[in-house]
């Protein structure tokens, strides 16, 4: 059984299980990191956004093999205080209901602005395509991503 | 009406069940030395730093009872916002009714929070002037402050301890509206910086020392059993630790879930089944059934005058027949709960919207009291009426007792999710109007056949109000026709079955709402101006226990249509529709939405929805809610459940569409101003969105849809 290093919100971190694990529950089950959801397992919810290399990736179709040697980013490692442009305008927005599908909507939004700092409503349509969200937030997501187009270095 | 609520009170009262005996000393927790905390109920404790504990006795899903419900408490108590806590409350002697559904969170704790709020003012104030040695009436609170004559001001902190050693004023004066400063203010989410850094705990994110993680293999026909298997397989696969048989199936218990899941998988492969008596339960066959029922005997909801007479000395009857399809809840987070047993009684963390019951029936499993069973109400990532179940807790205690000590964390998947959902279940509906030779409607007689939403909640059993109860928003129709029917038919189903965001109400306002602009549209008559002329100069309205003012209800339809510009001109291929319903007869929603149809393709622009909620508590929640629920709604005009051979086809959103960031029309949102008593805003706008985009479609194209869900042939 190898073992599997990766480097984790900046933290580098050896990993021992199975090569096919999903790195959702890498995260969740042996790192304590339950700011990433399971919502569908499936990789057409979007719960599980993570940043691989900087790009939004479905944690639950990423083995671990996959994100081994790779820079993860998890939306607990957005920032240190909420203080990240996504999050400053989730809350300016109100964005939350239930808040579940949010930590994934969040790094979606973070990785569409550091790629577009200025996306369009087409650029935020295909972005979220691949997300639910059955509180139904939609609106506010959009607004919050408008409201921090430009802000994410 | 007898509503769905009096089943989702139980046997302890919502609202006067909450007030409950005070405690004047201050409470040490174990461990912890006695502090000067102040707890002059169950909902607050003012701690010596001053900062107050609000308990929140309801479970916020998203709809943000952690908000509202302080926020009435904050207000009486002048509290400083900023220096809030927010803990949920647990089941016990202090809370025996937490069960949160029939949006009416608030209206069933309303009163009781600002009455806590407010005799806890009261004794700060008592305390301050006792300290000051001046009369209580020179004394006022402000931001967590008394402040006295003469600049005197005292933190409720440094107030708390002499004020635990008053007596608890029983009727304490309550602020007037006008005087409210927090109540009606624009009030982000309490919740929204613990979501957006990930911190937030929902159910699936409890993490116990020393825990495991479970899934369980059910058969994928509900009721069915496991008739062999071989656990061998799945022992093999790296972090499994046990198989073991419990009521609902196999368990697989592992170190981690991906292990449980893997070992499920291999399991489920070794596992023959007895698919028990739903096997070959089809949709097809349902359906028959319910075309049948549409004609023969049913339960009597509301009778008006003689229905069969008045349509047969009708001039000219119209007839048609709605149908809406089995819907999922389709929560994000899928259902789950950790259960530790321990040797002298047991813990559960789950999201549960019936709290009480979740611990009752969880006891009864371990074969505990049920004050045995701590239950500590997680966050929940969706509820929607799905977590009112308590199937899914008790299963998890059933595992964690066959797992034999330790919390054990019972994980369903997506699939488990929608092959064991309590589903809303489907209906047809038979339309009947009268018209005489002027076009003036005589006679409406609606016919609902379907299995019983009730009756499964029930356990099996057919309640008195079963008719009444699955005709909600069919018998209390706000127009005055002479002669009116409504009855309910029921079709029996071996599907489990729930309640759904807006329950039986959605089916039937779609089906009431679209039959009845089909009956404007028939006598040419504007579908605004007739629902106006039905309403009439009617007030209160008595529909059996419940009531509804119609006034109120005339007065969103026209906020909402002015607002959306009703008669206006419209691009080519738009059209406007519109529908409304007084909500349980509290909630008064109307929507006006915007369509086109191009190439087979449905685009919804816009929904400007008007409501009066009573007084809006806060609207910056409010309007997310009109939002949620139109949404909801929306995503119903297109995803359905279906049966072959006893199971569900769907097991995704892969299959099962709901609504998606590119699908979201704009959304504009009317609060009516009011100074009656809040309501609900959970579910009002979720049953007349789908009639208000299905009459804008007849609108825009000259097609009736009277059947869901919409699919790719739908606009052929």
């Amino acid at each position: 059984m190898p073992a599997y290093q990766l480097t984790v919100n900046g933290r580098a971190r050896t990993v021992d299980a199975e090569a096919d694990t999903p790195l959702l529950w890498i995260l969740r089950d042996t790192l304590g990191l339950t700011g990433t959801k399971f919502g569908c397992g499936q990789g057409v919810c979007g719960s599980c956004t993570v940043h691989l290399d900087g790009q939004a990736v479905r944690s639950c179709q990423t083995s671990l093999k996959e994100a081994a040697g790779h820079a993860i980013l998890t939306v607990e490692g957005l920032s240190k205080d909420g203080s990240h442009p996504v999050q400053k305008a989730w809350i300016a927005e109100d964005v939350a209901q239930c808040g579940y599908c949010q930590p994934g909507m969040i790094m979606t939004a973070a990785a569409l602005l550091k790629r577009k700092a200025h996306p369009t409503d087409g650029d935020i349509e295909d972005a979220f395509a691949d997300h639910v969200c059955r509180c139904g937030t939609y609106p506010r997501v959009r607004k919050a991503v408008k409201r921090a187009a430009g802000g994410v270095k | 009406m007898t509503s769905r609520r009096d089943f989702l009170k139980g046997a302890g009262a919502t609202g006067a069940g909450l007030v409950l005996g005070f405690h004047l000393e201050a409470k040490a927790r174990p461990g912890e030395a006695p502090r000067a905390e102040f707890r002059p109920n169950a909902y607050l404790a003012v701690l010596p730093d001053g900062t107050v504990r609000i308990t929140v006795p309801k479970t916020e899903m998203g709809q943000g009872v952690r908000t509202a419900l302080p926020l009435a408490v904050a207000e009486e108590m002048d509290l400083d916002w900023s220096k809030i806590e927010v803990v949920n409350a647990q089941p016990g002697p202090d809370f025996k009714s937490m069960q949160t559904g029939g949006s009416t969170s608030v209206s069933s704790t309303w009163t009781p929070l600002r009455k806590a709020g407010a005799a806890a003012r009261e004794m700060l104030k008592a305390a301050a002037a006792a300290e000051w040695n001046v009369g209580v009436e020179q004394c006022r609170t402000e931001k967590g402050f008394v402040l006295g004559p003469g600049g005197k001001k005292l933190g409720y902190g440094a107030l708390a301890e002499a004020a635990a050693k008053l007596p608890v004023p029983k009727d304490p004066p309550l602020k007037k509206p006008a005087d409210y400063r927090l109540l009606g203010q624009r009030t982000p989410r309490f919740d929204g910086p613990a979501i957006v850094t990930g911190k937030a705990i929902f159910g699936l994110d409890v993490r116990r020392p020393g825990q495991r993680f479970a899934a369980v293999l059910r058969c994928p026909v509900p009721g069915g059993k496991p008739r062999a298997w071989d656990a061998a397989k799945a022992k093999a696969v790296r972090g499994v630790k046990a198989v073991v048989e419990v009521p609902t199936g196999i368990a697989v218990i592992a170190d981690n879930t991906w292990a449980a899941f893997k070992g499920r998988e291999a399991l489920a492969a070794t596992t023959t089944w007895d698919e028990g008596p739903a096997k070959d339960f089809n949709s097809a066959t349902l359906e028959g059934k319910m075309r049948a029922a549409l004609t023969g005997p049913a339960d009597e909801a509301r009778k008006d005058g003689d229905v069969d007479k008045a349509l047969a000395a009708a001039a000219k009857v119209l007839e048609a027949e709605y149908a809406f399809p089995y819907q999922a809840h389709a929560t994000v987070e899928p259902m789950n709960a950790t259960v530790h047993m321990r040797a002298d009684g047991a813990e559960m963390w789950t999201g549960s919207q019936s709290p009480n019951r979740a611990q009752e029936r969880a006891a009864a499993a371990a074969g505990l009291k049920p004050e045995q069973m701590k239950v500590n109400v997680a966050l929940i990532g969706g509820g929607f009426g799905r977590r009112l179940g308590t199937d899914f807790s008790t299963e998890a205690t059933q595992v964690a007792k066959a797992a034999g000590g330790g919390p054990v964390q019972v994980v369903w998947d997506r699939e488990d999710d929608f092959r064991h959902d309590l589903y809303q279940p489907a209906t047809l509906h038979r339309m009947r109007a009268g018209l005489d030779g002027s076009g003036a409607l005589t006679a409406w007689a609606h016919r609902i056949a379907g299995p019983a939403v009730l009756r499964s909640w029930m356990g099996g059993q057919k309640s008195p109000a079963q008719a009444s109860v699955e005709a909600n928003g069919a018998l209390d129709i706000p127009y005055a026709i002479p002669a009116l029917k409504v009855d309910f038919a029921e079709v029996e189903a071996p599907t489990a079955l729930g309640w759904w965001r807006g329950i039986q109400i959605v089916p039937n306002v779609f089906a009431r709402e679209c039959f009845l602009d089909e009956v404007a549209h028939a006598i040419g008559k504007d579908p605004l101006q007739l629902r106006l002329d039905l309403m009439g100069d009617r007030g209160v309205v008595k529909f059996g226990r419940e009531e509804a003012d119609i006034r109120r209800l005339k007065k969103v339809l026209q906020v909402a249509a002015g607002k959306a510009g009703w008669g206006r001109k419209l691009p080519a291929g738009h059209g406007l529709g519109l529908a409304c319903h007084a909500y349980d007869g509290r909630t008064y929603a109307a929507e006006v939405a915007e369509v086109s149809v191009e190439k087979g393709q449905l685009r919804i622009h816009k929904i400007t929805c008007a409501v009066d909620c009573g007084i809006a508590l806060n609207p910056l929640g409010l309007e997310a809610q009109v939002e949620g629920g139109i949404a909801f709604g929306l995503s119903a005009l297109f995803s359905q459940i279906t049966w072959e051979k006893g199971r569900t086809v769907q097991t995704g959103y892969h299959d099962f569409p709901v609504l998606r960031l590119a699908d979201m029309p704009a959304i504009e949102t009317h609060i009516v101003p009011s100074t009656e008593p809040p309501s609900g805003i959970g579910e009002p706008p979720v049953p007349v969105a789908i009639p208000a985009v299905l009459n804008a479609v007849f609108a825009a194209t000259g097609q009736r849809i009277r059947r869901l869900p919409l699919g790719p042939d739908s606009f052929k």
